[in-house]
């Protein structure tokens, strides 16, 4: 492999290291247009290629994608779509808010106010339909996953593990501390719209109890 | 016109075409966790491969059709009762209006497909009408099939009797020999991974069969940020059992990803079973590529519009 930032991933998908999120980003819209691929996944480090096979062998979806890397990514555009969730954090909407509070000896109050002092950037979605990653709080604040992942996450929940925020788009099975949820819809699958996010918006989380 | 589910089985669902394209919004591909013998199915009734068939898990299923319609049934081996008389896999039946098919629990292997000659109404997402029952997507209504559901079918037909050509009946075993290339997170400790015999456990599902044996060990603290994954991927999570995924498959994962089953045998995770036993053989991405490409060229004189 020429392209120490290329490697395969499988016999039909190959893997990019990206670790900038907009420079991320902005490959895998230009990617996206090139046609040559069935999926282009933007990963928290990465952007990965799915190829049909039949189509072309492994050393043809290797210089097509260097063909496209060989020309710079269009920068994003300038405005960057914010959307605003009111959010209910704690008790039984956040049932694990306490505990992170406790762990981290940080107040509930103080939590909160850092997670909506800015903007937090979506990554990628993934895991499910529509569910978020986003950037979360200080990587120096450490909040491991749970012991025991729950059965039933409901939809719109919020939850936080070290370095980043995730948003539950569908009610499932979950693993992360959830310390909130918001009653928008995330996903609703007979809109002609149906994910209200996307990789690259920005979520600006409001306390709905403060309104 | 329609069928009526008198038995579901385990679990019944409606599958069509996977959905693509859409993984970076988190939606999996879904589909025929086998499509090679839905394709099989949809041949004998003259439907395209990838139309949409009902899905039976481990068989143990009834259904009654209240119209004349042709119908096929393909996958795991299941004795199959039609009309009181004993009727074959790998053949295309006629039903009367009232008459009853009724699959026995499966042999071996896992799925029954059951094709019909007729279009199958079920929910669209995205172009499909394959069932994700996570997110209650396609199929019927998004949910999975169950005793006294009524499926509507348009442009009903009536064909003569046809049978899957005796060599492209695929072999159900409870061992498979799974072609692989290394995944990503591949560790240098893990060659003695092909000489190890893994064992599914009952965790089983669409989204993925779990695996028990000697799996390489991985450092807790390696770090694997969220990455896309595919069906197919064997995953390994902290446990220590590896996950092979199935076409339900989550979009993206943060385990260490070690092996890669190939495309061109992807088609025989859909009958691996509980308690059933894998290998996994060594194959670089050129001879993945061949393999593909050998095994498409047997297929298409006979499903001229399926793809691996």
């Amino acid at each position: 492999m020429n392209d120490p930032a290329i490697t395969f991933c499988g016999d039909d998908a190959l893997r990019l290291s990206a670790p900038d999120r907009d420079g991320r980003l902005a490959r895998a819209r230009q990617l996206r247009t090139t046609g040559d691929w069935l999926e282009v996944v933007p990963g928290r480090r990465d952007v990965t290629v799915q190829f049909d096979p039949l189509r072309h062998t492994p050393t043809e979806a290797l210089a097509y994608l260097s063909h496209t890397l060989a020309t710079p990514a269009p920068p994003p555009s300038r405005t960057r779509e914010t959307v605003e969730l009111p959010v209910h954090f704690g008790g039984k909407n956040g049932p694990d808010l306490a505990d992170i509070s406790n762990r981290t000896g940080l107040s509930e109050a103080e939590l909160v106010s850092r997670l909506l002092s800015e903007p937090l950037q979506i990554d990628m979605l993934g895991f499910t339909p529509g569910f978020a990653y986003m950037s979360g709080l200080d990587d120096m604040i450490e909040i491991p996953r749970l012991l025991q992942p729950r059965q039933q996450v409901p939809a719109g929940s919020i939850g936080l593990i070290t370095g980043q925020c995730g948003l539950y788009a569908l009610a499932g099975p979950g693993g992360w501390p959830i310390i909130g949820r918001t009653r928008v819809s995330l996903f609703d699958p007979v809109s002609d719209k149906p994910f209200r996010l996307q990789p690259g918006m920005q979520v600006r989380l409001v306390d709905a109890a403060a309104s | 016109m329609t069928l009526t589910i008198l038995q579901p089985g385990v679990q019944a669902t409606l599958q069509g075409t996977p959905r693509i394209g859409a993984r970076h919004l988190g939606v999996p591909a879904s589909g025929p966790a086998d499509p090679l013998s839905m394709a099989l199915a949809n041949r004998l009734v003259g439907n395209a491969s990838d139309a949409t068939a009902i899905e039976i898990t481990f068989g143990g299923a009834a259904i009654r059709f209240d119209t004349p319609v042709s119908f096929a049934v393909t996958g795991a081996q299941s004795a199959l009762a039609f009309a009181g008389r004993v009727v074959a896999l790998h053949a295309a039946h006629t039903a009367q209006a009232g008459d009853e098919l009724h699959i026995a629990p499966a042999r071996q292997g896992c799925r029954v497909y059951v094709a019909i000659a007729a279009n199958i109404d079920a929910n669209v997402f995205l172009g499909s009408t394959s069932t994700y029952l996570p997110a209650a997507l396609g199929g019927h209504e998004g949910r999975a099939l169950k005793a006294g559901d009524t499926i509507n079918l348009a442009s009903v037909c009536v064909i003569p009797s046809m049978e899957t050509p005796e060599d492209l009946h695929p072999v159900c075993s409870n061992s498979y020999a799974l072609r692989a290339v290394e995944g990503p997170d591949f560790p240098a400790s893990a060659r003695r991974m092909w000489d190890e015999t893994f064992t599914v456990t009952r965790r089983a599902s669409r989204m993925g069969v779990e695996l028990e044996g000697a799996f390489p060990h991985i450092p807790e603290d390696a770090s694997h940020p969220s990455a896309a994954i595919f069906p197919g991927a064997l995953q390994l999570p902290l446990g220590g059992r590896g996950f092979l995924l199935l076409a339900d498959a989550q979009t993206t994962g943060g385990y260490p990803h070690l092996l890669q089953v190939i495309r061109a045998d992807r088609h025989l995770l859909g009958q691996v079973r509980p308690g059933d036993r894998i290998r996994f053989l060594h194959r670089t991405q050129q001879q993945a590529s061949d393999a593909l490409r050998a095994k498409q060229a047997l297929l298409s004189a006979w499903l001229p519009d399926f793809h691996l």
